[in-house]
């Protein structure tokens, strides 16, 4: 068995709105569009993913919270409805997935290994998370790569910051190291927004684009921030910042999955490619892509 | 009196779903000397807040007729799945929904099929009403409300319950304090992670018992910030809301660990 390795990252937020706006016949509920320029960005990515040819994407849930230890997917085909707690207006999608569980089980292993709590989620009635799905469909909505589902474990917020995220730090490299032992040519996928400032009225019908805008002005201007230092490259100085940038935008890069990919691509100090930024009930959301194979650290296939 | 019982419950489903572990077997137990009390009180009605029914935009009720089907824990789903069945007062649900705009919360209802009824609601449902005999009124824990908000909604369930005719058991639903073991633990040995929360759970409750509701408004902002507890304890909030500021003591039926954190299982005796 060859050598797998991660070929991309991609920064691939979840608002439940997209798959929304998109009408899947997937989702029960119908809209009239909305959040284009995130929808054309994922487009985007799409081309580009499906131009690697990854044998699994890999996905990094803040919506599947877990208390003990980090958990991962390891049923090998899911399927039910997903409804989400928060936007049920929106949200009801009839998800059926295949998970790499063999992968899966050897993240977990590796977690384990590096002195992580990590477990296996076997329960084949278990209702697979809206962030998970929504990241899944909005980057490859034909659902015909195998994944693995990764819950964010609370330590961010239980622990400090810091410790947290040295946690995710920690299960990224298991994380390659598992991808590497299996052969995988392996996508990751942070499902993260940034800046998390939102409004807490929602507009009437809900894709009412008159209505939508940065919630926060400084939130708006950490998130440029950030997402130029990320199209420069400029990885070390983002980490640098990132506990600081959490703090003042109340960004959702805290649950960990940006770290986890990053430190899983082993920190890169390579330019990524912003697909597109948009807000969504106010909060800030990039679909950005760090193709490894582009910069001649993975090989093509 | 439209309050007919009031009761604070753990939201974990490891009494549940993990009963013969002698630790979690207690609070099995204290949850069914809950359920028969509140049986006995004879209430048209149980109102539920749950802390783990999460909202961030406006605040949710229950709606759906019928609210039933198989929940599978997000952190515990080894150890099985979760049924439930329950019936919404949906006429009350309706009238609180209306209800909460005098109080300056915007409210919706939610009814759909597959809605994802968190744990908390459905260990309470299960526990307090195991033969499903009385309706419900279920209400979310918007993250951005606080505790004079989530009081508020106590006060309208029991104003429009007073309004219908309805005669209500008010019931919380959450834990104490919240630091848990964040590795695998034997089960067997599981006992309140820090001390120093485990000593705040115990004060609280002694003054929960003694009625002593002029120490527990001074000791709850305290409480929650320095034992950890779970949603700043915004689920007594509501049970206060719910019975009028007011009970004379209260029968703490178990007190004890949930993988480190604290529960207890509490009745209050309605003035």
């Amino acid at each position: 068995m060859s050598k797998g390795e991660i070929i991309a990252g991609f920064l691939a937020p979840h608002p439940p709105h997209l798959v929304f706006g998109e009408n899947p016949a997937q989702n029960e509920p119908r809209s009239q569009g909305g959040w284009e320029q995130l929808r054309w960005a994922y487009e985007r990515a799409r081309a580009n993913l499906d131009a690697m040819k990854p044998d699994v994407l890999l996905v990094h849930s803040p919506h599947w919270i877990t208390q003990q230890g980090h958990h991962f997917l390891g049923v090998e085909r899911l399927s039910g409805k997903s409804v989400d707690p928060i936007f049920p207006n929106i949200f009801r999608y009839k998800f059926e997935l295949d998970v790499d569980v063999e992968l899966a089980e050897a993240c977990c292993d590796a977690a384990a290994e590096m002195g992580l709590t990590s477990k296996m989620m076997r329960n084949p009635n278990f209702r697979v998370d809206y962030g998970t799905i929504t990241t899944l469909h909005m980057i490859r909505p034909q659902w015909d790569i195998p994944i693995v589902g990764i819950s964010a474990n609370n330590s961010p917020y239980f622990l400090s910051t810091e410790e947290g995220l040295e946690e995710m730090d920690t299960l990224g490299k298991a994380t390659r190291k598992a991808i590497e032992a299996t052969g995988r040519r392996a996508v990751l996928l942070a499902s993260n927004t940034l800046c998390h400032y939102h409004f807490s009225k929602e507009p009437i019908p809900p894709e009412d684009m008159s209505q939508e805008h940065p919630e926060n002005f400084a939130g708006y201007l950490w998130d440029m921030r950030m997402i130029e230092l990320l199209r420069a490259g400029k990885i070390q100085e983002v980490f640098q910042l990132l506990p600081q940038f959490i703090d003042e935008a109340f960004a959702e890069v805290k649950s960990g999955a940006f770290t986890w990919m990053f430190a899983a691509m082993n920190y890169p100090e390579l330019a990524g490619e912003l697909h597109g930024y948009g807000t969504v009930i106010g909060t800030g959301n990039a679909v950005m892509e760090w193709n490894l194979i582009k910069a001649g650290l993975a090989q093509a296939a | 009196m439209s309050v007919v019982s009031a009761f604070l419950i753990p939201g974990s489903p490891l009494p549940y779903v993990q009963r013969d572990n002698p630790p979690w077997g207690a609070m099995a137990e204290a949850m069914e000397k809950a359920g028969r009390a509140l049986a006995a009180s004879q209430p048209d009605v149980i109102a539920i807040y749950s802390t783990q029914w999460i909202a961030v935009l406006d605040q949710l009720w229950q709606v759906r007729p019928n609210p039933s089907g198989l929940h599978v824990d997000e952190n515990w789903h080894e150890y099985g799945e979760l049924p439930f069945n329950m019936r919404t007062d949906t006429e009350l649900a309706a009238a609180a929904i209306a209800a909460t705009d005098s109080y300056g919360i915007r409210s919706k209802g939610v009814d759909y099929d597959s809605f994802p009824v968190d744990t908390g609601t459905i260990v309470a449902s299960n526990f307090l009403d195991p033969e499903h005999k009385f309706k419900s009124v279920v209400t979310a824990n918007n993250l951005y409300h606080d505790w004079a908000i989530t009081e508020n909604l106590g006060r309208v369930v029991r104003e429009q319950a007073e309004q219908l005719g309805r005669k209500v058991a008010i019931v919380g639903v959450g834990g104490l304090s919240g630091s848990f073991f964040r590795q695998v633990i034997d089960i067997a040995t599981d006992h309140i992670a820090n001390v120093t929360e485990d000593d705040w759970n115990k004060r609280i409750l002694a003054m929960m018992e003694q009625g002593d509701l002029a120490a527990l408004a001074k000791a709850c902002p305290d409480y929650a910030m320095q034992a950890r507890v779970e949603m700043g304890f915004k689920h007594f909030a509501f049970i206060l809301g719910g019975v009028g500021g007011n009970f004379v003591d209260a029968t703490v039926h178990h007190y004890g660990p949930l993988y480190g954190t604290g529960g207890a299982v509490v009745e209050f005796r309605l003035a």
